[in-house]
């Protein structure tokens, strides 16, 4: 049994199928990846995943346990952590406290310690600000964390989704084409930074990414999406061969798009 | 000096209020529009439990409050999960529910007569003990896991909701937490006019609240206080204008909210790191 599997997902939007019957799975250690042209069903897989929409048909088992029909926040909490294609950080809140927002669901103190000012509330709040604090350290963040987040540069945003995502305490991670609008350098930061993630946490890593070079460094697997459906599967040499993938994308034989 | 108490009294219980709303709204992003039936409730059950039931003080108090929290969870439980703009919607029919049921049960709470005869025991050390503690209150909600999760909630839901956060339980714990301050603050009213009638509950009074929490700054509790005393005290200031004293009124609030559009604090609180820094920057720029 694999870590997450997903069997036979499906969503209608109105007439049209936006994910149709779409299965795939990742197992501890593994990055995986999802490509497929713009409007494939790509985020919407995800979306379906974490419980932003609901099923229409299939199943989401993480570890044995059934997530479909949960609710998001369940979700999330059952180990599914998430990053978004459209940054999407809390603006009233600073660096920090944007982490830190990711850890809170599990503080257990209640309003009747808050209030008396009692020690469960004081230790919590002091070990959810380290752990916080070391989230940003792992991405590289530990200067920034009394910044608001709309005053980080972009790529530096894309690092607090991934720390933000961290707090969450994710058996799973998704990640929404998190190279999206990065320079080449920092795109090489990124795949270093998911090699470290997937070493120091061991849990697996699921990418949505438009750029080839982080899906052919970084997955062992590839599933290859077009209009909702399974186009093909398999490891990146065997996708960069596929006839069928490099005509989805392109629309002629021509394998070159994957050089 | 009798006027001067009186006007810091006032003060302090429309801070009382406007601070439920500053929960609700500021931090929350919600918009109330019947807060003020909250304060009705606690003001009426405090009042109809002492003079007509010859309830000692502390319980009323404490029943009061309860009933405000009642009040809000019947409102709160099936309007949390609806979008925000029903929720305005919702709660302002409540709050105008709320006066038209005072108006109508003459028997016990004297209909649009009001109700009269209640003992004084709002005095000035009373206001200001309460205000201290409603404001502390407030403080350490503000900088919980509760006010981190209400900021990120009110920024993005859906992000909100993917953090693991429960947004429908977080509104209702907020709501019900601001229920029961502005039932307080209805409370204390209660007690400093020893008279209460329904026409002072309508929806105004909710709608000035929240114009106050919007001069202050929505996300600043420093600001909400801070606006609170300017736009209670302006009235009073403006009195030498008479009648235009209510357009001049509504002129500096026009303005204020034109051109300092996140309000006269923005999201900046007043902290002694706050002030530290700024004195730093000073110093850096005299250099």
């Amino acid at each position: 049994m694999k870590l997450l599997e997903v069997k036979g997902i499906t969503k209608s939007f109105g007439g049209v199928r936006a994910v149709d019957d779409f299965s795939f799975s990742v197992d501890k250690g593994e990055i995986v990846g999802i490509i497929g042209p713009n409007g494939a069903g790509k985020t919407t897989a995800f979306n379906l995943v974490t419980g932003v929409y609901p099923l229409d048909g299939g199943s989401i088992l993480l570890e044995g346990e059934e997530l479909a029909g949960r609710e998001q926040h369940e979700i999330t909490r059952s180990g599914i952590g998430r990053t978004f294609q459209n940054i999407r950080l809390f603006k009233g809140l600073s660096v920090l406290e944007n982490v830190m927002t990711a850890a809170d669901p599990y503080s257990e103190y209640g309003l009747a310690s808050l209030f008396s000012f009692g020690r469960a509330f004081r230790q919590r709040e002091r070990e959810v600000r380290a752990k916080a604090a070391e989230f940003l350290a792992i991405v590289g963040l530990e200067g920034y964390a009394d910044e608001k987040p709309s005053n980080l540069p972009y790529g530096l945003q894309r690092k607090l989704e991934i720390a933000r995502a961290l707090a969450t305490g994710p058996r799973a991670l998704l990640l929404d084409e998190p190279a999206a609008g990065l320079n080449p350098s920092e795109v090489q930061e990124f795949i270093g930074l998911a090699g470290e993630l997937r070493e120091r946490f061991g849990f697996a890593i699921l990418v949505i990414e438009h750029r080839m070079e982080v899906i052919m460094t970084l997955c062992s697997r590839i599933y290859v999406l077009n209009f909702g459906k399974l186009l093909a599967e398999g490891a990146p040499a065997e996708i960069r061969a596929n006839r069928e993938v490099a005509e989805a994308y392109i629309g002629k034989e021509d394998g070159t798009c994957f050089e | 000096m009798d006027y001067f108490i009186s006007t810091v009294i006032f003060t302090g219980i429309t801070l009382i209020g406007v601070l439920g709303v500053f929960l609700i709204t500021g931090l929350t992003g919600l918009f109330s529009l019947g807060q003020a039936a909250f304060m009705a409730i606690g003001g009426y059950v405090s009042a109809v439990l002492i003079r007509n039931y010859s309830v000692p003080v502390i319980p009323a108090v404490a029943l009061a409050i309860g009933a405000a929290i009642l009040a809000a969870l019947i409102v709160g439980l099936p309007t949390v999960r609806l979008r925000r703009d029903y929720i305005s919607l919702v709660t302002l029919g409540f709050g105008e529910a709320i006066v038209a049921l005072l108006n109508n049960s003459a028997n016990i709470t004297g209909g649009a007569m009001g109700i009269s005869g209640i003992p004084q025991l709002t005095t000035l050390p009373v206001t200001l003990a309460s205000v201290a503690v409603c404001l502390t209150l407030v403080i350490l909600y503000k900088n919980s896991k509760y006010g981190r999760q209400c900021l990120a909630l009110r920024s993005d839901e859906l992000a909100a909701r993917s953090m693991g956060i429960n947004v429908w339980r977080l509104k209702l714990i907020t709501f019900l937490f601001a229920g029961a301050l502005t039932g307080y603050s209805g409370v204390l009213f209660g007690f400093y006019t020893t008279y209460l009638e329904p026409a002072a509950f309508n929806w105004i009074i909710s709608a000035e609240w929240t114009i106050i929490v919007f001069v202050g700054g929505v996300n600043s509790l420093t600001g909400a206080v801070l606006a609170t005393i300017l736009l209670t005290w302006l009235p009073e200031f403006l009195r030498f204008a008479s009648e235009w004293r209510v357009a001049i009124y509504c002129v500096i609030v026009l303005i204020i909210v034109n051109y300092r559009t996140s309000g006269i604090m923005g999201d900046r609180e007043l902290s002694l790191k706050a002030a530290s820094k700024l004195l730093a920057r000073k110093r850096g720029t005299g250099q």
